[in-house]
């Protein structure tokens, strides 16, 4: 395909407008976040440059008409949940992946199983989860109930990533401990562990953006302390305003600082990685 | 002493190892030379512990080891990939064994760095301790590999094809580092390969193995000279295996009449050593003793003290002659011309239907 | 050298016991989570759909009552109907739209870096707020939006365009722009992965470039197609966030009824709903799996 150069711009261009469409709204929002408050609404013409909203997201703006956004709770909240879920999930995901590695009998039945966690809407497993805790009398509440739908929606993703990762790992390094007289268990931890770091790492990074984002499995299950993206949903109902964008902007800048936190972490491993193996792998071929 | 009985392993009813048995002695050298797909592999991996037998036993000095882990069997394990760990130096490498295994482990600092200093010292890596895997070079990662294993002074050491990822030229610089390694410890190696120069210069003892089974045990010497069946002459890459019968007291291959001795069998196969064969003139008449064929030249492979040439038989297939340079000069043959090959007919071997060694004269005599 | 004790014999007698079943241990924690926090809750969900409902409270008196108000309800026949097409026309968007930029991605960006760079170029929106991203079309789609005050200063409407906003339209554009990245991503994948050398002999061999799209590139790119419509039917089939953020809650999705009948404490009604929706999604992903093994492409 590389002479068809013509082809190749209008497959470019079309793939520049594509991402226009993905970003517009973000450059609108970004740019009414600095609407004038409290009187601006979330609309043009912006009516005076201000970082109002900014102020307001974070408490500092004097009080008025519009209630803040509940960050010091919800967003605790949010913050705790998505952390114990990337735990709780990054483990299951990686001992299910660990027994994938050797065939079993009904491996696909479990595979399935497991996937079926992530594909299941969010909204009926909520209402199931709801109608079990109503049923039997138990609380609903964001680190019992909804934390229980958290594992079940970012477990099947860590596993698949540790899926991958295990189907690319060299079993024969393993082998090579048992034959020095190493138990399995220690042989997981000084050899097999440190090797598929970077898969979890990763695995982690899906389950805390996952968590921390989730939103239909909590709305019937966190019961009354709510997490932030219910206290977000929660402003749908009434009137929005641009704290919103805002907040919106903050949490993309947020992000965009775990994302860079995390590239410099695997680029540190891979590079480590990338000395230690040097010509191995060419040297081997 | 390690003695395998009966070991069984098959993979979707495919058998890879049938029945296999053997004793091993110790401070013994033990080749073992397969095609691949023979099964070699997974032998060692079930000594290993890595694969579990279908049937049949490990017994490691009266001990059966059969449904003993990997880690505790007290055995060594050198791959042919090496299996280095990547994140962790040589000396890390080395030590890792001696230092986490679940039996004996050894704990003290000075200790492990005396053991680790002297096998660094063993195996000719004195100085690279404090290098990563990766910085090193392919047959530094051999002598890291087989140092990490004898550190933890296994009662036999298993080597699968552990020059396999080595360039000619380190490989039997390796061979010979590998005797000495192991004569210096008195450790049992038990060598697998599918290189029959490696297998028949190494071994104190031979196991030529065919589709999971022992097709000869014996020493490289006599495999060497008297392969046991027509599969183990084949393996050994060093001689030429006519098809055929006989009638009338010669060997009748695909339109050729072969000189053959009295008094043999139902013979199948016709086997003659490649530095058996002399090259003569087109023309040259057969002389009493001798077997003689008529053959077309097609190319010579030249192989520094030796040559090997290759011929086109009257049936259209190949036959190989090799010459030393010490004792011919390198004949100049040019494509397609006619030449006589000349051999004693008491070097030729003899092969029954069933390709199992029938018993020559020859071969009566130099047995007694 | 070290010797075997009694002890460690009968140790090994344990480990071997351990080391046959112990993908048993490592698989029972998470197969333990499924099943209690997966299985349950829908099949709990299944059986408090034949519950009788009365209006503050449900019990368990089995009864179909709830399945026939289902039926015979114009609101929740038509929430079906309009989840299907809404379901279908995301598809189909997400898929025209997506599939130029993944070609372009993974057959005509050679530089593995550049293509890294554009797939996450197009991942970071998944990084920000899901709420937020939709909330963020209401500026742009609205009466004074982004869009009509660019298209009025073009001159090319004199009076805004009012059905951008709070219409089946204004659904259907966010839900593109949300979804379209789980289509893009997995066939962006396969198109990368093709082995330019099969190519290049169809090249050899006189292959246009029309048939070479036909005839390799595209079914080569099936699977990932696959696996995008699976993503976007998950997670179109239960929407209701966007519907209700978007519609000024106009558009009813099967998901919408979900919510609303919860917060009434219609429970059974809920169930009934959800059984509906189960039953759509599990037609619609064993239809697409059966077109591709998930396990396989992985």
């Amino acid at each position: 395909m590389h002479h068809l150069v013509g082809l190749r711009w209008l497959l470019g261009l079309y793939t520049v407008l594509f991402i226009a469409f993905l970003y517009g709204p973000f450059v609108v929002m970004g740019i009414l976040s600095f609407q004038q408050g409290p009187e601006g609404g979330p609309q043009f013409p912006i009516r005076e440059w201000s970082t109002f909203w900014y102020e307001h997201v974070l408490g500092f703006a004097p009080p008025s008409r519009i209630a803040p956004l509940p960050i010091a709770e919800a967003l605790t909240r949010s913050v705790s949940l998505a952390f114990a879920t990337m735990v709780v999930s990054t483990v299951l995901g990686t001992l299910t992946a660990q027994a994938f590695r050797t065939k079993f009998k009904g491996s696909g039945a479990v595979f399935y199983l497991v996937v079926l966690g992530m594909m299941v809407p969010g909204v009926l497993l909520g209402l199931g989860m709801a109608l079990v805790a109503d049923q039997f009398g138990i609380d609903r509440t964001w680190w019992g109930t909804a934390f229980v739908l958290h594992v079940v929606y970012t477990y099947p993703f860590a596993f698949l990533v540790m899926l991958a990762i295990f189907n690319r790992f060299d079993r024969s390094v393993e082998e090579a401990a048992w034959a020095l007289g190493v138990p399995p268990g220690r042989t997981f931890r000084k050899v097999t562990f440190p090797m598929i770091f970077p898969g979890v790492l990763s695995a982690m990074l899906f389950a805390l953006t996952l968590s921390y984002d989730e939103f239909p499995r909590t709305l019937f299950t966190s019961g009354s302390d709510v997490t932030m993206p219910i206290a977000i949903y929660g402003t749908f109902a009434v009137e929005i305003h641009p704290n919103l964008f805002a907040f919106g902007i903050l949490t993309t800048l947020f992000s965009f600082a775990v994302l860079t936190v995390y590239g410099i972490l695997m680029g540190i491993s891979t590079r480590r990685a990338r000395a230690r193996f040097a010509d191995l792998q060419e040297e081997i071929a | 002493m390690m003695e395998l009985q009966g070991l069984t392993k098959s993979y979707d009813g495919v058998p890879a190892i049938a029945d296999f048995s053997l004793d091993i002695r110790d401070d013994e050298y033990v080749t073992l030379l397969g095609p691949s797909g023979s099964g070699k592999s997974t032998l060692l991996r079930l000594i290993a512990g890595l694969e579990r037998p279908d049937a049949g036993s490990i017994i490691l000095d009266g001990t059966n080891l059969t449904g003993t882990p990997t880690h505790l069997r007290g055995l060594g394990f050198v791959q042919q990939k090496f299996g280095l760990f990547p994140h962790m130096s040589v000396r890390e490498n080395i030590a890792f064994g001696l230092r986490y295994r679940q039996i004996d482990p050894v704990t003290d600092r000075n200790e492990l760095d005396a053991r680790v200093e002297d096998m660094l010292e063993l195996v000719g890596l004195d100085g690279f301790g404090d290098r990563m895997v990766g910085e090193i070079s392919g047959g530094q990662r051999q002598r890291v590999s087989l140092a990490r294993t004898l550190i933890c002074e296994p009662r036999i050491c298993l080597l699968d094809e552990p020059l396999g990822a080595l360039d000619a030229n380190l490989r039997e610089r390796m061979t010979i580092e590998l005797q000495r390694i192991r004569s210096t410890l008195g450790v049992t190696f038990m060598h697998v390969t599918g290189n029959e120069a490696e297998a028949l210069a190494m071994g104190d003892r031979m196991i030529v193995l065919n589709e999971g089974r022992a097709i000869q045990i014996d020493t490289p010497d006599t495999i060497f000279n008297h392969p046991g069946c027509v599969q183990a002459a084949r393996f050994l890459n060093t001689y030429n295996i006519l098809p055929g019968g006989m009638e009338n007291g010669h060997f009748l291959s695909a339109g050729t009449r072969l000189a053959a001795p009295r008094g043999i069998g139902d013979a199948a196969h016709y086997v003659i050593r490649h530095d058996h064969i002399d090259i003569r003139a087109g023309g040259t008449e057969p002389r009493e003793g001798f077997a003689h064929m008529e053959v077309e030249f097609i190319a010579s492979e030249f192989l520094g003290a030796r040559v090997i040439y290759f011929f086109r038989r009257p049936d259209g297939g190949v036959i190989e002659a090799e010459r030393h340079l010490s004792v011919v000069r390198p004949k100049d043959i040019r494509r397609g011309e006619t030449r006589v090959l000349h051999w004693p007919v008491d070097d030729v071997l003899f092969y029954d239907r069933d390709g199992d060694l029938l018993e020559t004269q020859s071969s009566v005599l130099e047995a007694v | 050298m070290s010797v075997l004790s009694a002890e460690a014999v009968g140790e090994a007698h344990r480990e071997s016991f351990w080391r046959r079943h112990l993908h048993v241990f490592l698989l029972a924690p998470g197969v333990a989570w499924m099943v209690l926090f997966l299985i349950v809750p829908l099949i709990m969900m299944v059986y408090v759909s034949f519950w009788t409902q009365t209006t503050f409270a449900i019990n368990s008196t089995l009864t179909t009552k709830s399945w026939s108000t289902f039926f015979a309800s114009e609101t929740y026949y038509g929430a079906l109907v309009r989840t299907l097409r809404l379901w279908l026309t995301v598809l189909a968007l997400t898929f025209i739209a997506g599939y130029p930029t993944a070609l372009f991605i993974g057959q005509f960006v050679r530089n593995k870096t550049f293509q890294t760079v554009l797939l996450v170029t197009c991942v970071i929106p998944f990084w920000t707020s899901f709420l937020i991203r939709v909330l963020a079309w209401r500026p742009m789609l609205g009466k004074e939006g982004a869009i009509n005050i660019v298209l009025e200063k073009l001159g090319l409407i004199s009076g805004p365009i009012e059905v951008l906003l709070f219409t089946e339209l204004s659904v259907i554009i966010g839900m593109v722009q949300i979804y379209v990245v789980f289509m893009v991503g997995p066939i962006a994948f396969m198109l990368a992965r093709i082995d330019d050398s099969l190519l290049e002999a169809a090249r050899d061999l006189g292959a246009s470039p029309m048939t070479i799209f036909r005839k390799i590139i595209f079914p080569l790119s099936l699977p990932g197609v696959v696996v995008g419509a699976i993503f976007v039917s998950v997670m179109v089939l239960g929407e209701f966030a966007t519907a209700s953020a978007l519609s000024g809650r106009k558009v009813n999705l099967l998901g919408n009824i979900i919510v609303t009948q919860v917060g009434s404490l219609k429970w059974a009604f809920a169930a009934v709903v959800g059984v509906v929706l189960t039953a759509v999604m599990a037609v619609v992903i064993t239809g697409l799996l059966r077109l591709v093994n998930l396990q396989k492409e992985l």
